[in-house]
């Protein structure tokens, strides 16, 4: 089914939106900008502008002389905020200890997520940033914008907020570092009724879902990850903006298991495309690759001689279940035992295509802690098929929330739930079979626990009748 | 839904902590009315942060609710 949203929407045009004019947009020269001194001394913080990378250091930096060079009428914020930024941050470095202090009562009205309080707790040496509250923005699906969208917010962002921002935070959103309370409503309502843009998710809430470039861009691609985090997005606003969870929660859709999103570690709920046919092969085009015709890894890697392409080497060899061989020049695989792992897809991507036959595989429970190390999700739904409305998948995540909403303790995610209940727990509560693909090594750790009523018989049988059968 | 809300308040009113999860809100309704859905409880707390009783508390990665002007009151 092609795309529809589900309200009718408005082509944003920058020249009918714009706060800024060109002039005030580029408003020093580089030779100022050399020359220009932060009002604070930031000697730390200086040495990270050197080497060869990028600096949030050096863009502060530009940030601060920009503001410091539009007037005063044409910014709601302080014009010194970036220098007080960095100021405050010199200081962390010194004194070894943060000086924010982080969360409070500051939201936008009928919304408990989307606005993180920030305040500075020395404000009569940085007042400038004595009130900083990050906003987070729910981008586009797959972060696909126009560059009038892009130059619309990043004006309202300058008019009314620091001007400094994070294209993207780690769940996706695009992250407004920096305003006051009194600019969060009218940020919101520009935001809401003239971009046509929404807030993303935080604190106890579903997050902000985030998908992979999907079909849009991509061939791999299983299904489609835009139509279906943008279906998923609209249908559980309430989660999204009014928290009532135990913690968070985060949804994130890749369309193959190259897992471009990374949903396997950081998703509450992954769902990550796959196939249940076979590996569609091009013979000839095996054969163009090995004859040196094409270029293995569309080409990539190509900044070193690595030599003639081997598929026995860099194919075969390195397939993880040693399902693939060659046979009369012509590449052969024993689908049944693929594990989906995509490397041989990617070293010849014109030779091999996912299957036909696609849908999602559906995994439960990864969090990336900083403390306790990543906990990758477990692969509990392996194959279903998905189409809009997605009504079955909505079947499974009411199931799963149930549960966690009654049983998880506070800041306790649903990966942590499952370790504490047990995997059984778990499928008992989604109703469904245990299957060889929950097992985290089914070829060395087949164990699993068997209830009474699972088992044929029960428990009960007659030892004798069992010797007699199998001597001691 | 107006049983519920009290129940909310009179909870939000007299816990111990002046900022709570929602967890804590859920157990303390359920007491007075077993078979509440969490769900039901949830629309009665958004209802009462929209007339402005209750408070969203956010740390950025957790939420709580609060009555409005007990505990913490001012922006920080």
């Amino acid at each position: 089914m092609a795309f529809e949203p589900r309200e009718p929407q408005k082509e944003l045009k920058y020249q009918d939106l714009r706060i800024y004019s060109d002039q005030e947009l580029k408003n020093y020269t580089e030779e100022e900008l050399k020359n220009f001194k932060i009002k604070h001394k930031t000697p730390m913080c200086d040495e990270l502008e050197k080497g060869p990378w990028p600096s949030f250091v050096a863009d502060t930096k530009r940030e601060a002389l920009h503001r410091k060079k539009l007037s005063g009428d044409r910014l709601m914020v302080n014009s010194d905020v970036a220098e007080d930024l960095l100021g405050q941050l010199e200081r962390s470095f010194k004194d070894g200890e943060t000086h924010w202090k982080h969360g409070g009562i500051v939201g936008v009205f009928g919304y408990g997520g989307g606005v993180i309080g920030r305040y500075s707790d020395s404000p009569e040496e940085y007042p400038s940033i004595a009130h900083f509250h990050t906003l987070r923005v729910n981008q586009p699906a797959s972060k696909f914008y126009s560059s009038d969208y892009l130059r619309s917010i990043c004006d309202l962002w300058e008019y009314r907020g620091s001007g400094l921002m994070n294209l993207h935070g780690s769940t996706g959103d695009i992250i407004f570092l920096g305003t006051t309370t009194e600019q969060l409503e009218p940020i919101f309502y520009e935001l809401g009724h003239v971009l046509q843009q929404d807030l993303g998710g935080s604190g106890s809430n579903l997050r902000t879902p985030s998908c992979c470039i999907g079909r849009a861009r991509c061939e791999w691609s299983c299904y489609d990850t835009q139509a279906m985090c943008y279906e998923l997005t609209h249908y559980y606003q309430d989660e999204l903006h009014r928290p009532a969870f135990p913690y968070k929660f985060k949804f994130k859709f890749d369309g193959c298991p190259n897992c471009c999103v990374a949903s396997i570690a950081r998703a509450d709920m992954s769902f990550i495309g796959t196939w249940r046919d076979n590996i569609r092969i091009d013979q000839d085009a095996v054969k163009a690759y090995v004859e040196g015709d094409i270029a293995p890894n569309a080409g990539a890697h190509a900044g070193k001689d690595w030599g003639k392409f081997d598929i026995q080497k860099e194919v075969i060899d390195l397939c993880p279940t040693r399902c693939m061989w060659m046979e009369d020049g012509k590449l052969m695989i024993d689908d049944k035992e693929c594990t989906r792992c995509m490397h041989c897809i990617n070293v010849m991507p014109r030779a091999l295509r996912p299957g036909a036959d696609t849908g999602v595989s559906i995994l439960f429970g990864a969090k990336a802690p900083i403390l306790e190390g990543a906990q990758m999700s477990l692969l509990t739904i392996p194959f279903m098929k998905v189409e809009h409305p997605y009504d079955n998948v909505k079947a499974i995540v009411d199931k799963c929330w149930d549960w966690w909403m009654e049983e998880g303790k506070n800041r306790e995610r649903l990966g942590e739930l499952i370790q504490r209940y047990g995997v059984p727990k778990f499928l008992e509560i989604m109703e469904l079979p245990p299957m060889p693909q929950m097992v985290r090594e089914p070829r060395s750790n087949p164990y699993i626990f068997w209830k009474e009523e699972d088992v044929p018989g029960g428990f009960t049988r007659s030892i004798d009748d069992y010797r007699k059968r199998h001597k001691r | 839904m107006e049983d519920i809300k009290k129940a909310i308040l009179d909870f939000a009113e007299t816990s111990k902590k002046t900022k709570f999860y929602f967890n804590d809100m859920e157990k303390a309704v359920k007491k007075v009315m077993p078979d509440i859905k969490a769900r039901e409880i949830k629309k009665a707390a958004t209802a009462l942060v929209n007339e402005e009783k209750l408070v969203f508390f956010s740390t950025g990665s957790t939420t709580m609710y609060g009555m409005k002007g007990r505990g913490q009151t001012e922006d920080h």
